[in-house]
């Protein structure tokens, strides 16, 4: 469990616009044990999805990596490939919709060199996300199946390789709860039957609260706090987690107001010279305009970057 | 305020052979002045349909629409006029409910253009309304791609009050926005509500933040409400196996309380609207099943203080 199979350090990534130059990740460090569930938590354009593209080295062509390092078993070399795979957001989109699954299946076995039969693990891997009769479907293509099967699917394709470690962008936003719950069900089934480590990005924090170990909570690029899952929900130390908290209601209590941040995220053409939530932060103070915050640690487990409780 | 009886739409089907899609197939509620009803549901069970079919965006195919007394199921366009202005809607897409090539000013005058409120009028009530819902009249000259998500529905929002409407459907309109976000447009609606008197009907598939605006809540499924009942009473005394399922569905953002919590996986998807099933039509997903069901006709059953459930074996 403590064995670190992917760390981040000191990540930067800027893409380049006509506008200017976007930092959408700053500074990003972290690592993910084998066999534990990452939750990274922040609203859109927080950098969470650019981060795990930067892992895989798909930033694109406008996209740059400025600075830092990812290793991935001690291993420096570009990762992408069977040991580290992706599911997306939206799982209308990310299917051929021209190819049979079965055929989208087999490709990435054939293009990682599957040393067994191909077939038969495309049926294997499809009964066992709940696509039956797996046979018959292999046969059938994207827009015979429903967003949930679909979501399905996308899990069986990043699975069938037996990856190390998988990231989950999103994976249930695009669906309705009822099948929510099925899919997040299987995907922890599957965690704990193949010991692989997954990186779970939401912005619902009913769903990390409900599946991960650990959790990174972003923000304009920059991780804000880390921690257990029991340090952030029950101990949250950065304003911004504690707001983030406050603004969704919980449906096991009475009713009371709910509590938003105000105001919106910076522009990260050109990000604040500080802290990038002294905007919207109810705790900003002269310092946290002028300085960036640097990491304090509460625990081994547990740290923070923010002024506050920062003892000069 | 507004009574809705045993309201119908259906749709053709897109490949003929007499076919329909049963969107709305018998609905029946009301909601009084001054209310918020929550409408929750999964996406293709027919709640913006319902809302667009209340306004008569769509024509529904059988039953009544009254509003405040009048009937307005088979009146004309020209004489649903007025109360088109009375009954506004703000959509769920902030981004494709906003004409990009006009001004922020122009998207709010408009309706008052159309309902021929005077002229002379018109700044100065934009300039309320900008006010309002939290933007400033400078914004007025802008375009909607200078602003960010929340911000264009808080744009959504004056434009639906431009006209002093009473009854605003409110479809999805939090869905597409960030966490932080959802939260002031939702204190917001809760503030208008308070300072305008308005009635609203709030669609959308969070329960946890329907359940946070609505005084009551009506569970949809295929076309048909399964459930009706007092926010707190659904969700602390939900009867209907549907809902039991739904709300056992919602996470929870407490680590400890979700670890405990039993959820219940519902198997299966929601069926085709196209070939709704027999009888109760969640019989096919529903854990309780049994043969009778088949044959049972979902007349909605009164269990005390207008908590209605369509369930036979409550």
């Amino acid at each position: 469990m403590n064995r670190n199979i992917l760390s981040v350090e000191n990540l930067s990534v800027s893409f380049f616009t006509s506008a200017g130059e976007v930092k959408a990740v700053d500074d990003v460090s972290f690592d993910v044990k084998k066999g534990e569930i990452l939750g990274i938590v922040g609203e859109s354009g927080s950098g969470k999805t650019a981060t795990m593209l930067s892992i895989l080295n798909l930033q694109g062509e406008n996209g740059k990596i400025k600075s830092g390092s990812i290793k991935f078993h001690d291993n420096h070399d570009i990762i992408r490939g069977k040991n580290i795979s992706m599911i997306f957001q939206d799982p209308m989109t990310s299917l051929n919709p021209v190819l049979t699954i079965g055929y989208q299946l087999e490709e990435a076995l054939k293009r990682h060199k599957w040393n067994g039969n191909i077939r038969q693990r495309s049926i294997e891997i499809l009964e066992k996300v709940g696509i039956v009769p797996a046979v018959q479907r292999l046969k059938q293509y994207p827009h015979e199946f429903s967003g949930g099967q679909r979501q399905r699917i996308m899990i069986a394709m990043s699975i069938i390789c037996n990856p190390d470690l998988l990231i989950a962008d999103e994976p249930t936003t695009a669906l309705d709860v009822t099948v929510q719950a099925q899919i997040l069900k299987l995907m922890k089934d599957l965690q704990i039957e193949n010991g692989m480590s997954i990186i779970l990005i939401s912005h619902d924090l009913g769903v990390i609260a409900g599946e991960a170990d650990r959790i990174l909570i972003m923000y304009a690029g920059k991780i804000m706090e880390h921690g257990t899952v029991r340090e952030i929900f029950y101990n949250p130390a950065h304003p911004y987690t504690k707001g983030l908290l406050r603004c969704v209601p919980n449906p096991d209590k009475p009713k009371e107001r709910l509590i938003p941040i105000e105001g919106q995220p910076p522009d990260l053409l050109n990000p604040p010279k500080g802290c990038p939530y002294v905007k919207r932060c109810p705790n900003a103070m002269k310092i946290c305009l002028e300085n960036k915050p640097e990491l304090n640690n509460l625990t081994e487990t547990h740290g923070y970057s923010c002024w506050l409780g920062v003892k000069k | 305020m507004i009574e809705i009886k045993n309201l119908k739409k259906f749709f053709d089907a897109p490949n003929g052979f007499n076919k329909k899609v049963h969107a709305v197939d018998g609905v029946s509620f009301n909601i009084s002045k001054g209310e918020t009803l929550g409408l929750v549901g999964e996406s293709g069970c027919g709640k913006t349909t319902l809302g667009r079919t209340i306004i008569k965006l769509y024509e529904p195919d059988e039953g009544k629409i009254i509003f405040d007394g009048k009937d307005i199921t088979d009146i004309s366009p020209k004489k649903m006029l007025p109360f088109r202005k009375k009954i506004q809607m703000i959509f769920q897409d902030p981004y494709a409910s906003l004409n990009p090539r006009m001004t922020v000013g122009d998207i709010i005058k408009e309706p008052m253009i159309i309902h021929k409120i005077p002229k002379n009028l018109h700044d100065e009530k934009l300039n309320y309304l900008l006010k309002l819902v939290g933007l400033n009249s400078e914004h007025s000259g802008r375009y909607p791609h200078e602003f960010s998500g929340g911000q264009r529905q808080r744009v959504g929002i004056a434009r639906a009050l431009a006209v002093e409407p009473e009854f605003i459907i409110c479809d999805e309109p939090i869905s597409a926005l960030d966490v932080s976000i959802q939260a002031q447009i939702v204190n917001m609606l809760e503030d208008l509500q308070k300072e305008l008197g308005l009635t609203y009907l709030f669609i959308a598939h969070d329960l946890s933040m329907v359940k946070h605006i609505s005084n009551r809540v009506a569970v949809m499924y295929l076309g048909k409400i399964v459930e009706i009942a007092d926010s707190s009473e659904l969700y602390s005394n939900p009867l209907h196996p549907y809902t039991i399922s739904l709300l056992s569905s919602i996470p929870v953002p407490d680590p400890d309380k979700s670890k405990k919590r039993n959820s219940i996986v519902l198997e299966g998807e929601v069926p085709s609207a196209l070939n709704p099933p027999l009888g109760c039509n969640f019989h096919i997903r529903c854990p309780k099943a049994k043969p009778e069901c088949k044959n049972f006709d979902m007349t909605l059953k009164d269990f005390g203080n207008g908590h209605l459930c369509s369930c036979k074996f409550v």
